[in-house]
């Protein structure tokens, strides 16, 4: 079982919580004078870290409110959870080494990375 | 000219029996009709107000119920709460709770028959809701008074022990109508070990609209 401690309830389940995506990403105040590059990189581009990952959950089958939570995404540790509105605390994590030396971003596993051929087209890679 | 059509009301339930296991170990019963409004207000502008007018303020700790007489606030949120009353006072109490909190940013709706309560009750009740949620509901955690919303099988509903109940053990699901003959079916299924009965899931009904 997968323990979540929700500010108001206490430690519940996981099953009664849902993801809501990286934490502190504030709107654009003026969008209408962004380019498209910019609005992407705010509707879609996000950090994605191996390590301290800020991130929203809400305890859905609960009393439905949000909170953060920093929660290191090598190792799923939960390191902190605080209520929306508070400034996340300090918290360090210790990332496991791996051997195949896996990158900062991303998975790391190059097997299933897309792979450019020569004819310029994208192919999956592993083959 | 049609026949004027006689109105009539009908609980989620109606068309189930109360059940009981061996010797009374769990009874099962649905509880309907009973007034239910969801409190949405800033829990110290609206609780003195609230206890003026109807003798009984919001509970002032997460997961706890307020009861006084047949009335009960019921925690759901940091700013959330059930009011639970008798049936035939429900809409003269809403109207006292709406009157005095004119002036206080507050929504008060009414959920009558939104949801529906399953009264799982006896000696192994609380051993027939473990086998349906991930809940901690020994005694040491889930006391009297305790209002916890969880899942029960597939089915979301809030559980909550009635300090004042006749029979310690007699634990309120209060679960939403279009779910409730399904975590029913669920109850006696987990209940069948004592003796409960098995239940059915009604299916075919035909639906009619005006
Ligand atoms: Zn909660």
């Amino acid at each position: 079982m997968f323990l979540i401690r929700c500010p108001w309830c206490g430690e519940r389940d996981v099953s009664d919580f849902s993801y809501g995506g990286e934490a502190h990403i504030a709107r654009p105040a003026d969008s209408d004078a962004m380019s498209d590059s910019a609005w992407a990189d705010y509707v879609f581009l996000r950090t994605n870290p191996k390590g301290v990952h800020a991130e929203r959950w809400n305890h859905q089958a609960g009393c439905r409110r949000w909170f953060n939570m920093l929660r290191n995404t090598a190792t799923d540790d939960i390191l902190a959870v605080y209520k929306m509105g508070e400034t996340p605390p300090q918290v360090s994590a210790n990332l496991p080494a791996t051997p195949s030396g896996e990158a900062a971003i991303g998975s790391g596993n190059d097997a299933a990375k897309v792979m450019t051929t020569e004819e310029g087209r994208g192919e999956g890679g592993g083959k | 000219m049609a026949e004027p059509r006689t109105s009539f009301r009908r609980s989620p339930l109606f068309h189930r029996r109360p059940l009981e296991g061996e010797a009374g170990a769990v009874r099962i019963a649905e509880r309907p009709f009973l007034g239910k409004f969801i409190l949405r207000a800033d829990a110290q502008a609206a609780s003195d107000r609230l206890r003026a007018a109807l003798g009984l303020g919001l509970p002032s700790e997460p997961l706890m119920s307020a009861s006084q007489g047949d009335i009960s606030f019921l925690w759901l949120g940091p700013d959330e709460w059930m009011l639970v009353t008798a049936q035939a006072e429900a809409k003269e109490r809403a109207s006292t709770a709406r009157g005095v909190l004119v002036g206080v940013h507050h929504q008060l709706a009414d959920v009558s028959d939104y949801y529906t309560i399953i009264e799982v009750a006896g000696p192994r009740a609380r051993e027939l809701l473990m086998k349906l949620t991930t809940l901690d509901v020994h005694p040491r955690v889930f006391r009297g008074g305790m209002v916890a919303g969880s899942m029960f099988g597939r089915a979301n509903a809030f559980l909550w022990l009635p300090l004042a109940a006749r029979d310690a053990n007699a634990f309120n699901l209060f679960v939403r109508w279009s779910m409730a003959d399904y975590l029913w079916c669920l109850i006696a299924d987990a209940g069948r070990e004592w003796g409960v009965p098995e239940e059915t899931p009604i299916k075919g009904e035909t639906l009619t609209i005006g």
